[in-house]
């Protein structure tokens, strides 16, 4: 009788234990992603790709990535799909991923216009996306828990070191006007509105032109020519990669010469802009210095120089993949992923939100300190304003010149 | 002969409403939503350009016009007035209308020219609603966000009832007085006047049945999807893919269209999320095989033989 209740409570006891133990841990960590290989994105999105594959691989090379919830090494298995810069079918892939590949982590395109799609569908299905760069202030609400920006801060916060700069080292030198052109899109038309608003506090340089065009535009000289008409000391010029290419190459040829001239992708893009306009056309040219240019102290992965040397080893020269932000972005979203996972307590959804929010603050990487906003817009990562100095025979630099306490070289402002 | 019609309305309404059930029941199968839902949409365009196409005889490249202009509609009542969905929807309607009766001076043009005027005038719709200039009004080039109403399953079962209207209104079409006084104004217009058709009146009554079913289908896309750009609402290609659906099936039936949408928006995901670097080779050879061996679409394997197609 007395054998029979040990028995009996020995029973219980392994059966309590089975009730409370973790579900098995999966063979793999689905990844879901989406990126395009042609259309107006591609120019985007395949360098971020191309990163966060990197991070894949040597993850994987490694033995997976360490899951808190299960307490060991898993590999990840990467579902990518090509949604070729469509948002129709980046809208499908989305729910492809979520509702029939059952990913465990769900990483959107690069750039707004791919992302903005995802975010409703993510929200619905109650998956966390990981946003790497649509940077849309409209994607982040208080409503929304199931998203949030990685590799670079809403595109209100990008232009500050613009205005400052031109307010302080700007005015000092005698830069009182400035031009503002700009492709109407999400990214630039939100950086441009946010810099008119700034020149119009300060009120120390005075915004004498202001102009959307359309991300499509391929052609400024008469642009360029009207913004001459109207003389002012600084032209800043805010598009894509292709709108930053066919700018500067008609800047070049049109002759006009302007003392502070900025660009975004002139430094976001150094490489792929430097390949398409030559070193001459972007002399002096102000720009962001991105991560790909900057040596932040990172805490966790790859410092930059030891990114691009893997970059260069797995991408050689020729790919159709070239070195530059994107590719960090790409990257960085992989740590983040990395430590997530090696912090969240389940996979459920928003256990790895709390596990990405917790790290705010705290994470350092070659992309700088990975700040988010409650709502889950990132506000840290900023990048510092810089310019393209030229370094010997046809070759140039890229210097952060501001603010001062990340400056790497003084900046040369036109006579 | 009274029940021969009979017979061949009912049998069209049957294969209307199989398809409208199987949509229906697919939902609680199949669980990529998103993909169903572009199948309805796709359905519906490609039976409202049969409307205009394939029983006048007009092929409008800008049909996209009035989906762009039923998704903006849907969003302006919804953004400004705070209107429930459903009188989005209405607002969707009256906007596709608004800008068929606007455009109706295209329909003195023929073939090219008016195929060509249509794209133009779906341009410049665009054009206008992406003005950044508009931005307080339409949002401009940034984009509508309307998570307020955002309601997938509702807004999925109203693009369903869309689909069950435009269905029915073929079926309608195939077995009625008008639909076949519109086809003898697409056969030859001369001859449909001498017989007391009036050209102008049916001509104009099918452009704004075919805008009106696509401004309902911009609207329901809008709210569906509830995040969109304007290049999203006014993207050509979902003119062409309509077209193409059309075509690849065969105009003036109630089969082709739905046949066209099964085959090729059904290739078109299984190639587009397995194998995308094949898919133009894939569709493009497609479309030339149809164009040089089926030029009247697939039922033209059956109605060359007298056999009719619903």
């Amino acid at each position: 009788m007395r054998s029979k209740a040990l028995l009996l409570g020995l029973l219980c006891a392994v059966a309590a234990q089975t009730a409370r133990a973790q579900p098995p841990a999966p063979a793999e960590i689905k990844i879901g992603a989406l990126y395009a290989s042609s259309g107006p994105y591609a120019s985007i999105s395949m360098p971020v790709s191309a990163g966060f594959r990197l991070w894949v691989d040597q993850t994987n090379a490694n033995g997976g990535a360490e899951v808190k919830a299960f307490g060991k090494k898993i590999p990840l298995k990467l579902i990518a799909y090509d949604d070729q810069s469509s948002t129709a079918t980046a809208a499908t892939l989305y729910n492809q991923l979520i509702t029939r590949d059952h990913v465990d982590l769900l990483i959107a395109d690069s750039g707004s216009v791919l992302t903005s799609v995802g975010v409703p569908i993510a929200k619905e299905h109650k998956q966390f996306l990981f946003d790497v760069s649509g940077t849309g202030a409209a994607f982040f609400t208080d409503d929304n828990p199931y998203v949030a920006l990685m590799a670079d801060p809403v595109s209100t916060i990008w232009p500050h070191y613009i205005s400052d700069f031109l307010a302080d080292d700007g005015a000092k030198a005698g830069i009182k006007t400035v031009a503002i052109l700009f492709s109407t899109n999400d990214f630039t038309g939100t950086q441009a509105a946010a810099l008119k608003g700034f020149f119009e506090k300060d009120g120390k340089v005075k915004v004498v032109y202001y102009q959307g065009v359309p991300t499509t535009t391929s052609n400024y000289t008469v642009l360029i020519n009207n913004i001459a008409a109207v003389n002012p000391d600084a032209v800043l010029e805010l598009g894509y990669v292709g709108n930053d290419i066919a700018f500067l190459r008609n800047l070049q040829d049109s002759g006009n010469q302007f003392r502070f001239v900025f660009s975004i992708y002139a430094g976001v893009e150094k490489e792929e802009i430097e390949k398409n306009v030559g070193a001459s056309a972007l002399t002096h040219i102000y720009t962001y210095v991105p991560p790909s240019n900057y040596e932040y102290v990172p805490e966790v992965g790859m410092t930059q120089k030891e990114f691009h040397a893997a970059w260069d080893k797995k991408y050689p020269p020729g790919s159709n993949v070239t070195f530059g932000a994107n590719a960090v972005y790409g990257y960085m979203t992989g740590l983040v992923v990395e430590r997530a996972l090696a912090t969240a307590k389940s996979l459920d959804q928003m256990d790895i939100h709390d596990a990405v929010f917790a790290l705010s603050g705290k994470l350092k990487t070659l992309d700088g300190t990975f700040i988010l906003r409650k709502d889950g817009a990132q506000i840290g990562e900023v990048t510092p304003l810089g310019q393209l100095q030229p370094e010997g025979k046809d070759a140039l630099t890229l210097v952060a010149v501001y603010p001062p306490d990340m400056a790497n070289g003084k900046a040369v402002i036109g006579k | 002969m009274r029940n021969t019609r009979i017979r061949r309305i009912v049998l069209d309404t049957g294969i209307a409403a199989a398809v409208v059930i199987a949509m229906g029941v697919a939902r609680g199968v199949y669980s990529n939503e998103l993909m169903l839902f572009n199948f309805i949409i796709f359905l519906a365009l490609a039976q409202g350009l049969n409307i205009i196409y394939g029983f006048t005889g007009y092929l409008p490249f800008g049909y996209v016009g009035f989906y762009g202009a039923g998704a903006y509609g849907f969003a302006l009542v919804v953004m400004h007035l705070h209107a429930p969905a459903l009188i989005g929807m209405a607002a969707a309607g009256v906007a596709a209308l608004v800008l068929a009766v606007i455009l109706l001076p295209l329909l003195r043009l023929s073939g090219a020219y008016f195929a060509i005027a249509s794209m133009a005038a779906a341009q410049a719709v665009y054009e206008i609603v992406a003005n950044p200039d508009l931005e307080d009004i339409t949002k401009g080039p940034y984009g509508v966000s309307l998570a307020d109403v955002f309601a997938p399953a509702f807004s999925y079962y109203t693009a369903l009832a869309i689909l069950a209207a435009t269905l029915l209104l073929v079926v309608w079409l195939r077995n009625s007085r008008f639909g076949m006084s519109l086809q003898a104004i697409r056969d030859d217009s001369i001859s449909a006047a001498m017989a007391g058709v009036s050209v102008v009146r049916g001509r104009t009554i099918a452009w704004l049945l075919s805008a009106l079913i696509a401004g309902l289908v911009g609207g329901v896309f809008a709210w569906h999807i509830s995040v969109f750009y304007p290049d999203t609402a006014f993207d050509l290609s979902v003119s062409i893919f309509a077209t193409v659906f059309l075509l690849f099936g065969g105009a003036t039936t109630l089969c082709g269209p739905l046949l066209g949408v099964f085959i090729l928006y059904g290739i078109y995901n299984v190639i587009g999320i397995a194998v995308p670097q094949y898919f133009q080779f894939t569709y493009g050879a497609l479309i030339v095989l149809l164009v040089l061996f089926l030029p009247n679409g697939l039922v033209s394997l059956l109605t060359s033989r007298g056999i009719r197609v619903p």
